[in-house]
């Protein structure tokens, strides 16, 4: 689970332009800082404190998020990491089920706290479908590396639908009708936590 | 007493909003704690801040929060998740933030409850509201030049509004030198202030009955084929510190 949340680092490193351009289009263009600057601080904490259980580790990626990110992902994604944690609870390996519960619970938190809904051009979009995907994937019984690799594939189409979606909610929603057309950022980071799942349980990455 | 907690993604911002705010206050301040700003010292907020703001005020009588705008209102409400105090009383005001603090640390002051500070605090925007809608502001309004009047036409009636910004407001002196600037000229001029009036701006009695302090807005309308000339003298006196 560590390495899923390193990767994620990676991800939005390296894609910290791409969602500041997102951003500048329709928001206030510090989507891919805010996210840069909490995921590095997330990486720099894991490099001092190497949590022994999923919760300790969730919890403490979940409250240097919201210290670090400044913007509305830090307290959206904060809430997400910090349900995962508490109901994946003290193990230190999390079994497909249990996965599935906990990002659940991730999103679910996301739903209270943001108080989105689908359709509203934020990072739910992407979200939703990916967990009901990584849901029906384990429910037909499969492993947790082949439901987080179809997770991925329908966060990304989530993204992708938000182009045509108007903003209802976060700066975005300001622009009305001139939201349509660009990519939510908050999606566009969903979808790149869904790849780094996917790339971390299945060993493959791209 | 109270206390309040202010959330803004910029502490420069609600630094100044509690200076100004803080004018309004003669005596016993209630307690404020401000959460703003990220941890690494940029614009932004931090619901962990919040949250030790909270716990910061927890043994006043209840904690009023305010917030600026956006991620501000998901750090607050996140922050009631990680307050290390049982049982603090916590209201979220959706007041607006520089209008709505000035209302509840006045309030606070008194010795509001939480509740009483929180209703006056969103009622705040009402004064500027009643202020501006009783004006002609529902569309634009075309401003002119104020000391060049239209060649060949007088543009009337002319509405212009000042602020006395002598110490003594509307007394005798300013008064008089209205009248005397007023008296030869071809104009029909009221004169009001936000609460008296109008009055003939040609009565030095008249005017000093508006009682209009240092600080308070005159109203002038001016009719007649020279209330340009009577708006630009006007306004020559109040450049001149209405000369006081």
């Amino acid at each position: 689970m560590t390495n899923w949340i390193t990767r994620f680092a990676e991800l939005v490193a390296e894609n910290r332009g791409y969602l500041t351009e997102l951003d500048s289009a329709i928001g206030d263009a510090d989507h891919g800082a805010n996210m840069a600057r909490g995921m590095a601080a997330v990486s720099a904490m894991l490099e001092t404190h190497r949590p022994d259980s999923a919760d300790e580790l969730f919890k403490s990626v979940g409250r240097t998020l919201v210290s670090g990110v400044g913007g509305a992902s830090g307290p959206l994604y904060g809430t997400f990491f910090l349900r995962v944690g508490a109901e994946a609870g003290p193990v230190e390996q999390l079994d497909t089920r249990l996965l599935a519960a906990a990002l659940r619970a991730g999103v679910d938190g996301i739903i209270a706290r943001g108080r989105a809904e689908i359709g509203d051009k934020t990072m739910l979009d992407a979200m939703a479908p990916a967990l009901d995907a990584f849901d029906a994937a384990v429910g037909g019984g499969s492993s947790a590396a082949e439901a987080a690799v179809l997770a991925r594939a329908a966060a990304e189409l989530g993204r992708d639908a938000t182009r045509e979606l108007v903003a209802r909610k976060g700066r975005a929603s300001y622009l009305g009708e001139r939201s349509v057309g660009h990519l939510d950022p908050g999606a566009t980071s969903a979808a790149l936590a869904l790849r780094a799942l996917a790339e971390t349980l299945s060993g493959v990455t791209g | 007493m109270i206390g309040i907690v202010l959330v803004s993604h910029s502490p420069a911002l609600a630094h100044a909003a509690l200076d100004l705010a803080r004018e309004m206050v003669p005596g016993d301040e209630p307690r404020v704690a401000i959460a703003a700003g990220t941890a690494a010292g940029g614009v932004g907020t931090d619901a962990l801040a919040v949250a030790g703001a909270i716990t910061e005020l927890a043994s006043a009588d209840g904690v009023l929060v305010m917030m600026d705008l956006g991620s501000a209102v998901l750090s607050a409400e996140m922050a009631l998740d990680f307050v290390e105090a049982a049982g603090v009383d916590v209201i979220l005001s959706p007041a607006p933030f520089v209008e709505g603090l000035t209302a509840a640390l006045v309030c606070a002051a008194g010795g509001a409850s939480l509740a009483e500070a929180n209703r006056e605090a969103r009622r705040a925007l009402t004064a500027k509201e009643l202020h501006l809608d009783s004006g002609p502001w529902h569309e634009p309004k075309k401003v002119m030049p104020p000391d060049i009047p239209p060649a060949g036409m007088s543009a009337s009636p002319a509405e212009a509004r000042f602020v006395l910004t002598n110490e003594q407001g509307l007394h005798a002196r300013p008064a008089a030198l209205l009248v005397a600037a007023l008296s030869g000229l071809d104009a029909d001029v009221r004169v009001r202030s936000a609460t008296r009036g109008p009055v003939d701006g040609g009565s030095l009695i008249g005017l000093m009955s508006l009682g209009a302090r240092s600080g308070e807005e005159m109203i002038v309308v001016a009719d007649g084929p020279q209330s340009m000339e009577a708006i630009a003298a006007i306004r020559a006196i109040a450049n001149r510190n209405y000369g006081d």
